[in-house]
């Protein structure tokens, strides 16, 4: 037996279903719109990209070649200078992010916590053109001037170490980059690590502390191990972020399209290229390599992003269990 | 027949018939063995509440006592005082004195590490670390003996042995200690806390998150243990209680209602209060 609505009611219900399907539609609409975009920026990267992939091959990626005038173009510089300035910012930045983090979930007294971490989280609120400007006024003054000096003479004749010290003090190169990158990945990591510190049993803490185990024995031994998927996604983040960079490096990373061992020798990276050159590049296949440049850099950052996420993920279902 | 045996009637009864009127705090036979743990009026504080009033007990050597009470008597608060765990969270502290083998633990100039591996704890929920089960039990060793290979490995086989989870895991010791049931796990924790020899165990709950089985294993392993260790136990299970202990403390608020025998408080409790908990009248 159907129920007999009076006829208000009806015309309500029809109006609430309309509403219904036009909200579920406009959210619907907005998340695929995104979808839509992302995949939209990858064709267009890739179309773009295509006369010079078309043309070099996959030469492109392992030639140091940057010649504007003979339209001869090669990967290897930036994608070299990019991995380099990574690995300079990984190297500076995961032990004082760690660092931080231990000292905010163990060690710190309760009142310092938030006030500190929050100054920490501010690192990311600076414009990485500020971060640029500070490089290139404060820091590679400083470095050239006191710093590298000091590594040239004390590592530039070692066997191993040597080269990587090798050459004048110019202030601007790699490690410049390496270290306002690492300066930068900081707040990332430090964050990431901090929440999943934080998700370590109390218990199992208290047990570790029980048996008379001091904070840094506890922290090595069972909170960094219980962690570490977690941590791992942190600092891949902060790897991503770290290789896209662009503005602040671009002022400080020396702008040169060769590959040197040095540390202290100008390079380039992706983004530094990407940023100088559009205004300047005059032939289509100019164009169209630094297309190619953005598509690996997009590839690059792409595949440690999603690894990324698989590690935070994994972490979650551990916690779950 | 008159008025004067009416009287009497109505008197308190005879000592023989019932409890004396008047116990002493202390269990009357105490003397089998030493004092090992003797806490003069302790007081606890989480920030401002106060959540032990002034606690005054004494743990005896190779027995077992039970802390037994309603959830946020200050139980638990009172174990936790004794390894100063608890000054691992800001804001709380403890006053007053716990004499082990008569040096105060209170005191600000004690080595909580060194403390913390002469009294071993184990939690309410299996707690082992992320690590495999030999490198569980042999944690807290490395940490305080330089031991060859072989003699470590004795001493993890020696302390699984005693927690009655060798034949269980011999043949596993490089898997994951998270790997074993939540049993196993619970005596790997049993193991890695003895693997120190600490002189005192505190056991928090420790089967309460067990099955039927697992909890009969871990009082039987109590049992056994007591031999060498002093042990404190929290519980609330009653018979748990009554089946382990040599001594229970009823708590109820934050303060120490009734100290005495297993035996006394379960058939003639003292104090009111301790036999409507014990009957489950409420808690």
């Amino acid at each position: 037996m159907t129920i007999a609505l009076p006829l208000i009611s009806r015309r309500r219900l029809d109006r609430q279903r309309l509403q219904d399907a036009a909200f579920r539609g406009a959210t619907r609409l907005f998340a695929v719109g995104v979808l839509v975009l992302l995949g939209g920026i990858v064709v267009t990267l890739a179309f773009s990209a295509a006369p010079a992939f078309e043309r070099f091959g996959w030469g492109f990626l392992t030639s140091a070649a940057w010649n504007p005038v003979k339209d001869d173009f090669g990967a290897l510089p930036a994608i070299y200078g990019t991995l380099v300035t990574s690995a300079i910012a990984m190297l500076i930045g995961i032990p004082v992010a760690l660092g931080i983090a231990v000292f905010l979930t163990e060690l710190c007294p309760p009142p310092l916590r938030r006030p500190i971490g929050t100054l920490v989280e501010l690192l990311a609120a600076i414009p990485s053109i500020i971060y640029g400007i500070w490089g290139l006024f404060v820091l590679a003054p400083f470095l050239q001037l006191t710093v590298e000096p000091l590594l040239i003479d004390t590592f530039g004749q070692l066997p191993i170490f040597g080269p990587l010290f090798d050459g004048p003090p110019l202030g601007l190169g790699m490690l410049t980059g390496g270290i306002i990158l690492g300066v930068m990945v900081l707040p990332f990591i430090s964050a990431v690590a901090r929440d999943v510190f934080l998700t370590v049993p109390p218990m199992l803490r208290e047990s570790a502390y029980g048996v008379g185990a001091t904070t840094s024995e506890v922290v090595n031994n069972i909170v960094l191990p219980y962690t570490r998927t977690g941590v791992i996604g942190g600092v891949m983040l902060g790897l991503g972020r770290a290789l896209g960079e662009t503005m602040a490096v671009t002022f400080v990373i020396g702008n040169a399209h060769h590959i040197r061992l040095s540390l202290l020798a100008p390079g380039t990276t992706i983004s530094a290229t990407l940023a100088n050159e559009f205004t300047e590049a005059l032939s289509k296949l100019y164009v169209s390599s630094l297309f190619a440049l953005g598509f690996i850099l997009f590839v690059i950052t792409f595949i440690v992003l999603a690894a990324a996420k698989l590690m935070l993920l994994r972490l979650e279902q551990q916690a779950a269990k | 027949m008159n008025a004067d045996i009416t009287v009497t009637a109505e008197a308190p009864r005879p000592a023989t018939l019932g409890r004396p009127v008047v116990r002493p705090q202390e269990p009357a036979v105490v003397a089998q063995t030493a004092p090992k743990v003797v806490i003069k009026d302790v007081r606890f504080y989480y920030k401002k509440y106060e959540a032990l009033k002034g606690i005054n007990l004494t743990l005896h050597d190779k027995r077992v006592t039970a802390f037994i009470g309603p959830s946020g008597c200050g139980k638990s608060t009172l174990l936790r005082v004794l390894n100063r765990i608890y000054e691992l969270y800001p804001g709380q502290r403890a006053t007053g004195e716990v004499l082990v083998d008569g040096r105060n633990i209170l005191d600000a100039g004690q080595d909580l590490n060194l403390l913390r591996a002469k009294i071993g704890m184990v939690f309410q929920k299996p707690t082992p670390f992320p690590m495999s089960i030999y490198d569980n039990v042999a944690f807290g060793i490395r940490l305080y003996e330089r031991l060859s290979p072989s003699e470590l490995d004795e001493r993890v086989e020696q302390a699984l042995r005693r927690a009655a989870l060798w034949d269980e895991v011999k043949d596993k010791l490089r898997q994951s200690g998270l790997s074993l049931s939540g049993g196993q796990q619970q005596r790997l924790c049993i193991a890695r806390a003895i693997a120190v020899k600490p002189e005192i165990l505190l056991l928090d709950e420790p089967a309460s998150a067990l099955d039927p089985i697992s909890t009969q294993r871990v009082e039987e392993l109590i049992a056994e243990l007591k031999s060498d260790y002093c042990i404190a136990i929290v519980t609330h299970n009653m018979q748990q209680a009554a089946r382990s202990s040599d001594f229970t403390a009823f708590m109820y608020l934050g303060e120490l209602v009734e100290y005495d025998e297993t035996e006394t408080i379960f058939t003639h409790p003292r104090e009111k209060r301790t036999e409507d908990y014990i009957t489950g009248r409420f808690g």
